[in-house]
């Protein structure tokens, strides 16, 4: 029903509905889980790789976190693709901020920018939305830590924990049980993990199928850090969510 | 326009290192308003570019090479060799080839393998590479002099240090509107010294 309107993307249906954006938003739930959580002296970003054949080279590149500048980073899903114009986007638009007025971009402001980006696409030019959702982690002198996620329409959100991509409605309602407004980054990373593991396929969690990234203050300044595979090998072998390799004699 | 805020830079090339020295002194014509005027600046811990010239523009051409250097980094993911940030910089300057920026870039770095890079050029981008030494500011033709009597090839970092900053000072001595001490960088591959000198404060 109402299939004349879903064509041109800058057009209401006639119940009030922007069919492209929530169309854009589907594709977005066949894309790898991510989940973002904030606490008190960190932000933590855990992203499930979709791709993962031997044949892929594995370079340094991440295929879910991005840094957009030294004190913001970013979680993706959704079209790859689209989410390398957008990260792009916000990067130019974080370092004109600092060209302009010397100090790094607050938080927020990156994200209200980037998301007006995706709103002129759901309103004017006759062209598609992003089909990604992002999930922002950074710190600023304002506010500290925060964590927000936008979508397609270009709605943002700041959120103390989220989950953006497959099964998100599942991450987020085991999220909403189990975090605590004063919770470690440590234990930020272990309930990442274990939400991860829960709402993933597959039946246990290798570091070649994970990505997890860090974002905290040290000495001052904020660092933003990727975790090696080798170290979350062994923090998923600590958390037990996965069996210790066996021995080689 | 070049003479209004003073400026004296040097850059050496030593073995496997290199160093980069300014003066400290900004002013304006005759009068002096800053003896702690920060002219090198880092851009990664490899590579350090000092800007002589008028102060605003060499700020201005700064914070645009930051602004550059940074979406390269993050796009690239590593850091910009010293051949590829001077012709960067080079290219900047000639894009305001008839407005020009008033500025005499220098710029040191260590390229691949650790192998020091100097080169200075004009205020519209002429790059002029050499082996040993380059100088530029309001002290410039002291700087070549003293530079061409202490320079010697493949000096170890604190040799490099001492010719260096004796170079500086001798030739901001005889240039009025350079001096106020001196800031020095020596970079190794492991590490990076930063010394500042007391010159004859004037």
């Amino acid at each position: 029903m109402s299939r004349r309107y879903d064509s041109r993307t800058t057009i209401f249906s006639p119940e009030g509905r922007l069919y492209q954006v929530e169309y854009a938003m589907e594709a977005i739930g066949n894309a790898g889980t991510a989940i973002g959580i904030l606490s008190n002296d960190g932000v933590v970003l855990v992203g499930e790789k979709k791709v993962t054949s031997k044949l892929l080279q594995t370079s340094t590149s991440t295929e879910k976190m991005y840094k957009i500048d030294d004190h913001v980073s970013c979680a993706v899903a959704g079209i790859m693709s689209d989410a390398n114009i957008l990260i792009n986007t916000a990067r130019v638009q974080a370092q004109r901020y600092t060209y302009a007025y010397q100090e790094p971009m607050p938080v927020e402001q990156l994200v209200q920018s980037l998301c007006d980006t995706k709103q002129g696409y759901t309103q004017f030019g006759g062209l598609r939305p992003f089909g990604v959702s992002f999930l922002f982690g950074g710190w600023d002198k304002n506010y500290g830590f925060q964590l927000y996620m936008s979508d397609p329409s270009g709605n943002y959100g700041g959120w103390k924990a989220a989950a953006i991509g497959a099964n998100n409605q599942a991450a987020q309602s085991m999220l909403k049980q189990d975090y605590k407004d004063d919770i470690t980054r440590e234990e930020a990373v272990q309930l990442a993990l274990k939400v991860l593991s829960k709402t993933m396929d597959s039946t246990s969690l290798t570091s070649d199928k994970l990505e997890l990234a860090e974002v905290f203050l040290s000495a001052g300044k904020v660092k933003y850090q990727v975790l090696s595979p080798e170290s979350l090998s062994k923090l998923l072998v600590s958390i037990g969510l996965t069996q210790p390799a066996a021995e080689v004699t | 326009i070049f003479e209004y805020n003073g400026s004296a830079l040097v850059a050496m090339v030593g073995k496997n290192c290199f160093a980069i020295a300014s003066d400290r002194r900004l002013g304006v014509q005759l009068q002096t308003i800053a003896t702690d005027f920060q002219r090198i600046y880092k851009i990664h811990d490899k590579l350090f570019i000092g800007l002589a010239g008028l102060a605003t523009d060499a700020q201005t051409l700064y914070q645009k090479l930051v602004f550059r250097h940074k979406l390269y980094q993050l796009r690239e993911e590593r850091d910009m060799k010293p051949q590829t940030f001077a012709s960067l910089v080079s290219a900047l300057l000639y894009e305001k080839r008839f407005g020009p920026f008033f500025c005499q870039p220098v710029i040191a770095g260590l390229g691949d393998e650790d192998k020091p890079f100097i080169c200075t050029m004009d205020s519209i981008g002429a790059k002029e590479l050499a082996k040993d030494f380059v100088v530029a500011g309001t002290a410039s033709e002291s700087l070549y002099g003293a530079c061409e009597a202490m320079f010697k090839p493949d000096m170890e970092a604190e040799e490099l240090f001492e010719t260096i900053s004796q170079a500086l000072l001798s030739s901001v001595d005889r240039d009025c509107l350079s001096g106020w001490g001196g800031h020095v960088y020596v970079v190794t591959p492991t590490e990076v010294t930063e010394r500042i000198l007391k010159g004859r404060m004037d």
